[in-house]
């Protein structure tokens, strides 16, 4: 099965986009779009920022078939996300701001107008990575059929939409929410609320 | 119980037995209520296989959890039927005010079986519900009949007008006036029954499980539907005809029975010409901030609308460009309850069929001043117009051009040439009442941008976004809301406020899965109906003949490639059935 170029352009564009705004690190990361029962996953050992169209492997939602041999390592927990949650496009990124936030925290409520518009909680989800122990499948997709961006705790984000933009969308916004929170703190001065019900955002 | 009022109301036309059943919470849970409830009820009750015009069909009439709880748009209801246009299973929802008032009855459901030995009239008020003589209501009109039964503030009238009483196989039923439930015949169904219409008077007070939370998500929701420019300018200032001009720029306006793919006169049927010419005020169903209804008025009549549809079908889909006529067309379909896409659609193959000299007389592309008399001789049945009155398919049929009906399982194609939107012909291709734009929303990503832009053209890929958006079209119609707040209101949003009102937990993916669960269903129905894979089809003209000119130029829809990966990818087998996995999965394995 091969890849339409309609499809492996947006693979292209979004790694250039989350490499060039520092939401990974040079090999870090990952993307991949369903279709149909298949899905489209970067290689194991590509980079996002520099994609080509043999970087992009066509693999079984279920069941295991050749491509597993290229796919990424975090094949399962995609595999899992398209199973259990209503995502067509899945974007795993590391935003810095929001890891470190995740560290000390069960979620991140947005204090800016944006991500409190378009996200208004993310939740901060722990489990070991790769520990092999199926916690990782079990709590990211559980947390991504509530909400459609959720951090692991230390690790970074997991997104999802309808398309790959879409995915990268709420990582972007995310980031940018956390960067703000970041710089308030330093700030250190009382917050003025501006938006109203705004305690109920803790509840979304 | 909270969210709905835990009772269904059973109505046997034959007998003239009036009951009331409480609503299984289970069955609630797993299928909401609306065109989820009313596809349960139906699995109960119908013989997939019976003559749709028989005693023993039912109408199930729905509302669903936030109905009536002044969510934005939470307006809506359903009937849902054996579909006598189609033979499929069918469900049409409606707006306006008379689903919010059947609810508040108390009521979230209402059967109706049997036939009644003469035309009657069912009126649900404070006392109760009952049967009522309609003799003297039979061949009004549908504004002579809700005049007639008092419609008003807190009174709403559901009713079929002349052409479901003659069994028009394209016949609507139609509330609060101009408010219609439209496609795939539901009207004739109640005319077989010799039922005219549905009165109801309600003032139940509805309770909400956290009505903190809910008045935060529809805060929250306000803010998205203002934000659009979609929902708070272009809906209200144009109505659904803002698309005319903007399909037409795409190559995606059928024109003369989808032998063109964009109108030259598109400019004279468009939404600004009928704000310009016509428009008298927008205004709303209940509960909705959008206001998307066109009061509308003639050099000779007021009305309500045209929709984008209406004004597609009975203008560019028939060729013709004078406004007016359409505008007074469409009241007419309303007046008489007719379907106003499969009218015109219908009549647009007739006159490919005078084109072609098939028949030698009727209606002529182009030929404004045919559309009312036409009409009328459908609704009455009269000459050529009790042909048309089988809808297009049956007709063409019959004339030995099964190919000049543009129709998918019989139901004719609204107003979206899929050949410059290729998940748009999947989804005509898949649906499970036949060629609607409605059982998903492939506009918005293909071409509005919403939620986000994909390539029109492409085929990869879309069969995943076709499945999604028609589990989500059927969420949304099982709760029941307008699939026009969705254009701004994501279902995350939907999800919550449910949560909110039922207090029972619901996420995101929780409510898509309960409407990939009734889109199964409704397949599942279908096959016992007898319909395969090789129903899953297009017209063939929009699989073989390339767009000739315009921004779709050269293309086909290329449907194979596409209904493959659709079949693998909603977890069904090469012959388009749910496999046992599957339906294990949602919940139904018992209904194999
Ligand atoms: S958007 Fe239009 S059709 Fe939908 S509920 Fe509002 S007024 Fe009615």
């Amino acid at each position: 099965m091969n890849l339409d170029p309609e499809i492996f352009r947006q693979f292209q564009e979004i790694g250039r986009d989350l490499y060039e705004a520092s939401l990974i690190s040079s090999h870090g990361g990952n993307l991949s779009l369903r279709l149909g029962d298949k899905l489209a996953i970067k290689r194991r050992g590509a980079m996002l920022g520099r994609l080509q169209l043999d970087d992009i492997v066509i693999t079984g939602l279920d069941k295991p078939d050749s491509g597993v041999v290229l796919a990424s390592t975090e094949l399962v927990v995609h595999r899992a996300i398209y199973r259990r949650t209503p995502a067509l496009a899945v974007v795993h990124a590391h935003p810095r701001t929001a890891i470190a936030l995740s560290l000390s925290r069960e979620e991140i409520v947005p204090i800016d107008n944006e991500a409190s518009y378009f996200l208004h909680k993310v939740p901060v989800v722990a489990a070991e990575f790769a520990s092999g122990s199926g916690e990782l499948e079990e709590k990211v997709p559980a947390a991504l059929a509530q909400y459609k961006i959720i951090m692991l705790r230390g690790h970074g984000a997991f997104s999802i939409g309808q398309t790959l933009d879409e995915a990268f969308q709420w990582v972007s916004i995310l980031e940018e929410a956390s960067q703000i929170i970041a710089a308030a703190k330093v700030i250190g001065e009382p917050l003025v609320e501006y938006r109203k019900m705004s305690d109920a955002y803790k509840r979304w | 119980m909270l969210g709905w009022m835990g009772q269904i109301l059973d109505v046997n036309l034959s007998t003239g037995a009036i009951e009331a059943h409480p609503l299984d919470l289970e069955m609630a849970r797993q299928f909401v209520g609306g065109r989820g409830l009313g596809a349960r009820l139906l699995w109960d009750l119908v013989d997939p296989r019976l003559d749709p015009l028989s005693p023993d069909n039912v109408l199930v009439f729905a509302t669903g959890p936030l109905t009536a709880t002044a969510f934005p748009t939470s307006n809506r209801f359903t009937v849902s039927t054996k579909s006598p246009l189609t033979g499929t299973i069918l469900d049409a929802n409606a707006g306006g005010f008379w689903g919010m008032r059947f609810k508040r009855a108390g009521y979230d459901a209402l059967i109706v079986r049997g036939r009644a030995p003469r035309p009657m009239y069912l009126e649900i008020t404070r006392t109760g519900p009952a049967l009522k003589p309609a003799d003297h209501l039979w061949g009004k009109t549908v504004f002579e009949a809700t005049a007639a039964l008092g419609q008003g503030r807190a009174r709403n009238v559901l009713c079929i007008g002349p052409a479901g009483e003659r069994l028009v196989r394209i016949a609507a039923i139609m509330n609060d006036a101009s408010r219609s439930l439209a496609r795939g015949g539901p009207g004739a169904v109640m005319g077989s029954k010799q039922l005219k219409a549905i009165v109801v008077e309600g003032d139940q007070h509805l309770e909400f499980a956290d009505r903190e939370y809910f008045k935060f998500v529809v805060y929250e929701s306000s803010k998205h539907l203002k934000a659009s420019p979609l929902t708070s300018q272009a809906l209200p200032r144009f109505g659904t005809a803002a698309l005319v001009n903007i399909l037409n720029l795409f190559g995606a306006l059928p024109a003369r029975n989808f032998q063109l793919s964009q109108f030259a006169d598109a400019e004279q049927i468009s939404g600004e010409a009928l704000t310009d010419q016509f428009l008298v005020k927008n205004t709303a169903c209940w509960a909705c901030p959008i206001a998307c209804i066109r009061q509308t008025r003639t050099a000779r009549r007021e009305g309500e609308g045209p929709e984008y549809e209406s004004i597609w079908a009975l203008g560019a889909a028939c060729g013709v460009s004078d406004l007016e006529t359409i505008v007074e067309a469409n009241y007419l379909c309303n007046e008489l309850g007719l379907d106003t896409i499969s009218t015109g659609a219908t009549i647009a193959c007739a006159m490919e069929l005078v084109q072609r000299g098939t028949i030698p007389d009727g209606p002529r592309f182009g030929q404004a001043e045919a559309l009312p008399d036409t009409i009328r001789s459908i609704a009455r049945r009269e000459g050529l117009g009790d042909e048309l009155a089988e809808g297009s398919r049956r007709f063409a049929e019959r004339h030995g051009v099964p190919e000049c009906s543009m129709s998918v399982k019989g139901l004719e194609l609204p107003a979206y040439d899929p050949r410059g939107m290729q998940g748009q012909g999947l989804l005509y291709a898949t649906s499970n009442r036949g060629g609607c734009h409605l059982r998903g929303n492939m506009l918005g990503p293909e071409l509005l941008g919403l939620p986000k832009r994909i390539n029109r053209f492409q085929v990869q890929g879309k069969a995943s976004i076709v499945s999604l958006h028609q589990n989500s079209a059927a969420a949304i119609d099982s709760l029941v809301l307008c699939k026009f707040c969705n254009l701004a209101v994501a279902e995350e949003f939907f999800a919550r406020v449910l949560t909110a009102t039922t207090g029972i937990h619901c996420s995101t993916g929780e409510l898509l899965q309960i409407g990939e669960r009734v889109w199964n269903l409704e397949r599942l129905f279908n096959l016992r109906a007898g319909f395969t894979r090789a129903d899953d089809t297009l017209p063939p003209r929009l699989l073989q003949e390339p767009v000739a000119d315009g921004p779709s130029k050269g293309w086909v829809v290329h449907l194979e490639e596409m209904l493959e990966e659709y079949y693998r990818g909603r977890g069904w087998d090469r012959d388009g059935v749910p496999t046992p996995e599957k339906l294990h999965e949602l919940g139904l394995s018992k209904r194999r």
